[in-house]
Order: C-alpha cells, then structure tokens, then sequence
C-alpha cells in the first residue's frame, strides 16, 4: 500500500468542529471516530479544528471522543457561525497545514460553507456522503454520495487536489464513547485581521418545538401505511416507550398528518445507524428504506409476504401491523 | 425610491428523477423516455425573480450551461417572462463538477453589463443534489450568499430575508449585489405559466456562448477542469432480506419478543 | 507556516495557563529549599478539584508568606485564611489583600480551573500573573505536565 506523506504538524485528517447543539447535535464526534479509521490507514493522526470563542469544553470533549489533535482559534469575531470568516480563516490553516483530508457534517452550515472553501482552495468536495473509506490501492479517499435523489450511489474521488473534502450525512457513522483519560495536543495557529461580515444575521425561534434525535437513538420504531390510521400509528409512541426508543415515519403517513416532518425516514429525511428498527406497516418503498438500511437490524411487519421490505429485514413477519402493534403492547405490559 | 433591479436566474435541465430507471447491468441511467426539465428549484428562483421585478421593475436573463438541448429550459424561461436566455455550450464543458461549472458561469455573469444585482439559484438539482454551485459561483464573484432563503423583501439595495438553517429560522440582512439559493418555500413550486410563448418564439433572443467566447483555459473547464470524478456508480441496496416468519398474531407477537431478548433489548423473562 | 503556541489538553480538567487549558503545570522548583514554586498537578479522572501545592514569598523582602500542600495550609506566618467560594477557595492576607483565587468550572463532563494570583520568586522576579481569563507564567520549566507530580503524602 501506498504510503502517503506523514505532516508532523497537526495530522493529516481534519474534521471542522461544529459544537452547536453540542449534546444534541452528534455529527463532529461521529466524524472523529470515522476519521480516527482513515487516519490509521494513512499512517497519521486526527485534528479537529475549533472555532469560536470560549471553546475549552468542547475541545475537551474532542479529545475525550478521540481526536488527537485539536486545532482551534478562540476569538469574540468566530462566536456566530459565519460563512466568509470561517472560510478565510480555514483557507489559510488549510494552506498552511496542507491537510490529505477534510471532513465536515452535512449541517446546513456545513453544507453551505464547505464549498465554499474547497472553491477558494480549488479543490473538490462531495456531498452528504453516505460512505468514506480510503482505497488501499491508491490510498485516496473514495467519498459515496447518493445522487438522483438516491436512486444510486456514487463512489467519487478527487485524484490530484488536496485537501480531499467531504460533507458527511449525519448518523451514518458511529461515535466513540466519552473517555475521561485520553489527554491530545492543542494547537493555536495565529489568526490575523478578520473581514467584516457582509451579512447580519439574527438567529429565531427554533423551527421545529422540540429536538426529534432520530439518528441518535438506538431503537427506532417506524411506522407506514399499513397502520390504517393516526390512532394506530400513535400506539408507537407507546412501543417506543417501552423499548426505549424513538418513533419514525414515512412520508404518506407524514402527508396523512399521523407525525411531524421531523420523524420522516428516508432519502429526504432522516437515516438512522440503530441498533434495531422495528418497521411496522411499510410496504419498502427505496424512498423509505434508504432511511432504515444502515441499521444493525431490522424486523419488519407487514400482511403481504411479498412486500419489498422483507428484501431487507432481516426477520421478516407476516402479520397485520394493526392486529399485531396492541398485542405487542399488551404482551409487553404484562412482563413488567 | 423603488429601483429597477438586474437579476441573473440559473437554471439547469435536468432529468425527471422520480420516472428515472437503473441500468442494473451497466450500473447507469436509462435515459430513453425520461423527459428532460427544468430542475424544480430553479424554477422556484424564477418565479421569485419575476415577483421581484413585478415589484421593481427591472432585467431578467436566464443563464443555462449545458448540451445543445438545455436551450428548452431557456425557451420555458423566456416564455415564463425571463428578458434573455444565455445558453452556455460546447463539447469542452462537458463532464464538469461544480468547480468546473462555477467557474464557467462565473466568466459568464462577468460578461454582462451591468454587473446585476441579483444572482438566485435553486438551493439544489434533483439530479446531483450537492448544492454547490451557488456557495461557489458567489466565491468565485466575491458575493455574499445566502443559501435555503424562503423569504425575500427588498428596499432599494437592501434585503431582508428569511432562511431555514438547521433547524432555525434566521433572519439575514444583505446589501446588493449578493447570490441567494432558495428553497422550496419561497414559491409554491408550479409549472410556469408560458403565457409569453409567443414573444419567447418570436423576438427574445437566446445568446449563445462557447468556450472562446468566455475567456477560459481549456484546464479549467470540463472534465479537465474537475476536481473530482465519479469513479463508479451503484445501487443503494445492501441488505438483504432473512428469515420470514408467519402465524397467529400471538405467535408472531412471541417470536419478536424472543428475538428482542436474543439482541438484549429486553431482559430475559424470569419464569419464577 | 503558520505561527502557532501550543498545550497539551487533558479529557478531564484542565488549568488555564497563558490562556490555553493543561491538564498540570510547576514553576520555579519544588525541591529547592524555602525557593518560589506554584504547582497545579494533573487531576485524576474520579476526582474533581484542582491540586494547588505552592510556596509563596513576599515581595521585595522574599520572606515566605505561605506553603500550601494539596489545597491545604501547611505554614502560614502571616495569618492568612483560606475561605471557600462559590467553584473553589480562595487565599486572603491578613492585609485584606486575596493573595491566591483558584475558581474551578464544572462542564458535563469535564472541569476548567481559572487562577488569579501575583507572585514572585526568590531574586524578586515576577513568575506568575493574572491576564484577563488565564494565569501568565513565567520562566517555568515544566509548563505542562505529562504525568502528576506528586501523590497525597
């Protein structure tokens, strides 16, 4: 295998820390431990790179979830998350360092500012990729996007120009646990004169009333169609509370106004990496199962055995979701 | 005082995804039968551009790079109300990514004069779905951008707009000239009304730019010009299926239970 | 390149020192007999306060004016009192003067420990200062630690 250049300042996988949301938002520490994987490969280390002002307990909480490194600039300019100025402070580190790899999660921000900076950098980025694993051949990062709404993947890589930059759809990969002993190297590059942002923004009210962490849970029980109606559909809430676990849709029963837009699975919704989920009345459509398919498993219900969702499960029962769902429920209630 | 605003829409032809079938075997698109259109967003922003401009006054010009063909979205647009259509095409474009395409469409805006004032996108097309090419045309330009914009207001060279950013709702004041993307929001996503066809046809003419028209290195264009390659496609679907259980719904109700114990997701019953 | 200053950083606490966290830090020395030494030691995952040993000297007489061990007081000739405050204690000369304030921030999962003080060494040099949020040290051997420096005699 090709080995590629080790730079001894810092190492050559980066991953932008976006600590917004800390404990809800999961995506920078599901990068680390990715990145923590790519870098081994390449025979170099991690950095996370941190700005904002009054960061310590996140730079903290990097290392604690496995990065070697933590890059950081701590300044009153940095505390809004703001397109330009990131760029502009990233474009130097990055010309500076000259980093292999530079990830960053598929937030709206990060999706907005990303390529941004691989234009002023000159390089290429993919988006929202489902996958990341370096070629053992080539030693380049092979970025997995999906594209034409999902229908197919595609396996892209950016032969010549450095960095090799990805957004990275969140829930995909898995985190690290918290490890109170793991001590790492932090670094403060200078950062000169910042521009004067061109925008003024005003952050409001959130949009949704409360935060739905489906990509977070380890049990996601989804409901479809095969429900029959929003009465059957809310028994979920129910079995989810009994497993632990957290309720997701599909889109007709998000149209039919059973759930919210935020418990939507799917290719414009949300994936999940669960441990188990338990899909009950959906028929598995590849709008819905892009959703649940990089789950550990899943056990799906539904009365017709050809239904296109046994494809995937990995128990499959025959039953009717609205006979079976309140019997579960009972079953269950009764062990307690 | 209301000033008359120049405003550039790109627009891209795309193909309808939702009709689009897998070649399995060769791992592409069947392209046969599966009509071409104007990416969905992108008529969002056109339809926000016209609004504007009933308010404004002001130039419309629809921008477009792509094979011959794509001069039908120009012909819709032009239809829809846009004042000019400029096609960008050449054989050398082709294979682009967004660098590539950012930088093609950049070297066009840079032709026209005035510099217009507004530069709107579709947050993203239905057929690549990476929504670069706004942040990137806007660096390229050194405009401000503001991407997911759902809510547009304008007062002489200011805006005030309204954008869904994780979860939030920000509220973005900007100076002219500046490149929006929008989301689905902003308009109610419908077909264009072509009520202008005639005049489309007729008068409006479309512009046609190559490669030597634009000032650009053959490296920097194209497949030359991209920084990354799609190496190979597949299809999503990994899993497959397993054991398939039927039964009384008691029975069926015990085997998931048990399975759930098997996995430790539920304690093990004690039989005492 | 870049110009860059750089720590180490621990998961679990950290002092602020020169306005970058490290998990423990020693200026001047120690084992020098009645000499100037702050010590910050590395704080261990189970315990949550910070490990503060010093010997202080008075400025321009360079007499001792206290020696802490572990947090605690061991001599003390010019009476100063050690009080609690909110976050962590803080050391008050019999003048009224608060000769040392050692406030130590609770995150979910780790701790920040911010020291105020003024203290100089045994040639009447300056080696520690208050600088907005941190603690400037000067001259230090040991800046960072990479193991702790003493164990509970």
């Amino acid at each position: 295998m090709k080995k590629t250049k080790i730079n001894s300042i810092p190492g050559c996988v980066w991953v932008f820390g976006d600590y917004r949301e800390y404990f809800q938002n999961r995506i920078t520490l599901q990068l680390i431990a990715k990145g923590r994987d790519l870098a081994k490969t390449l025979n170099t280390g991690i950095t996370v790179v941190l700005l904002g002002e009054q960061i310590h307990q996140y730079a903290m909480e990097y290392v604690a979830h496995g990065a070697d490194t933590v890059m950081v600039a701590d300044h009153p300019n940095l505390k809004e998350y703001e397109v330009e100025t990131y760029t502009t402070v990233l474009a130097k580190w990055v010309k500076a360092y000259q980093p292999e790899i530079f990830l960053a999660g598929a937030t709206s921000f990060g999706r907005e500012f990303f390529p941004r900076l691989a234009k002023r950098l000159r390089t290429g980025l993919s988006a929202d990729c489902v996958d990341l694993e370096v070629d053992p051949e080539t030693s380049l990062l092979v970025q997995t996007t999906p594209s034409f709404g999902g229908e197919l993947l595609a396996e892209v890589i950016t032969p010549d120009r450095r960095p090799q930059m990805a957004t990275v759809h969140p829930g995909v990969f898995r985190e690290l646990p918290h490890n109170s002993e793991a001590a790492g190297r932090i670094i403060y590059p200078e950062v000169d004169v910042f521009p004067e942002p061109r925008l003024k923004v005003t952050r409001s009210r959130p949009q949704n009333k409360g935060k739905v962490s489906l990509e977070d849970a380890s049990v996601v029980i989804a409901g479809g169609m095969g429900l029959g109606s929003k009465k059957q559909f809310e028994l979920l809430n129910e079995l989810a509370g009994l497993l632990e676990g957290e309720v997701g849709a599909t889109r007709p029963a998000i149209l039919s106004g059973w759930a919210d837009e935020d418990r939507l699975l799917g290719q414009t919704g949300k994936s999940v990496k669960a441990k188990l989920v338990i899909s009950i009345g959906t028929s598995g459509a590849l709008q819905y199962t892009t959703g649940i398919q990089g789950a550990e498993t899943v056990i799906a219900i539904n009365r017709d055995p050809n239904a296109p969702i046994f494809r995937i499960a990995d128990l499959g029962l025959v039953a009717d979701g609205k006979t079976v769902l309140p019997l579960l429920i009972e079953t269950l209630r009764k062990r307690i | 005082m209301v000033e008359s605003i120049n405003i550039v829409v790109f627009i891209k032809q795309v193909p309808d995804v939702p009709s689009i079938r897998i070649d399995e075997q060769r791992m592409t698109i069947i392209r046969e039968g599966v009509e071409s259109i104007i990416n969905p967003l992108d008529c969002v922003a056109l339809q926000a551009a016209l609004e504007l401009r009933k308010g404004q006054g002001g130039n419309i010009t629809a921008i477009t790079m792509g094979p011959p063909q794509s001069e039908e979205v120009l012909r819709e647009a032009l239809a829809a109300g846009a004042d000019q259509g400029i096609l960008l095409t050449d054989s050398v474009f082709a294979g682009a990514d967004t660098l590539a395409t950012s930088h093609v469409l950049a070297r066009a805006v840079s032709k026209l004069k005035p510099f217009p004032d507004l530069l709107l996108c579709g947050m993203q097309s239905i057929d690549s779905d990476t929504g670069h090419v706004g942040p990137q045309l806007a660096e390229e330009l050194d405009l401000p951008q503001v991407c997911g914009v759902n809510e547009i207001h304008i007062d002489g060279k200011n805006l005030v707009l309204k954008r869904l950013s994780d979860g939030f709702v920000d509220t973005v004041r900007v100076s002219l000239p500046a490149l929006l993307t929008v989301n689905k929001d902003l308009c109610p996503i419908r077909d264009l009304s072509l009520g202008e066809i005639e005049v489309a046809f007729s008068q409006r003419e479309i512009i046609r730019w190559t490669f030597s028209d634009l000032n650009l290195k053959r490296d920097e264009v194209g497949l030359r010009g991209s920084a990354t390659h799609v190496r190979k496609l597949r299809s999503p679907a990994t899993r497959t299926g397993g054991r398939i259980v039927t039964g009384s719904p008691q029975s069926i109700v015990d085997t998931l239970i048990q399975k759930l114990e098997s996995m430790s997701i539920l304690d093990e019953e004690d039989k005492n | 390149m870049v110009k860059y200053r750089e720590s180490k950083i621990s998961a679990h606490h950290n002092y602020l020192v020169n306005e970058m966290p490290t998990p423990g830090f020693v200026v001047g020395n120690p084992d020098k007999q009645e000499g100037f030494y702050f010590l910050g030691d590395i704080v261990l995952p189970e315990e949550s306060t910070p490990r503060i040993s010093c010997r202080l000297l008075a400025e321009g007489s360079g007499n001792l004016l206290l020696e802490m061990n572990w947090n605690r007081i061991q001599s003390n000739p010019e009476g100063c009192i050690h009080q609690s405050i909110p976050g962590g204690f803080q050391v008050v000369h019999s003048s009224g003067d608060i000769l040392l304030e050692v406030r130590t921030q609770a995150f979910a999962n780790g701790y920040l420990t911010r020291i105020k003080a003024r203290f100089y060494d045994e040639n009447g040099d300056l080696r520690m200062e208050t600088r907005g949020d941190s603690i400037r040290v000067y001259d230090a051997e040991k800046p960072v630690l990479d193991s702790p420096f003493s164990s509970l005699a």
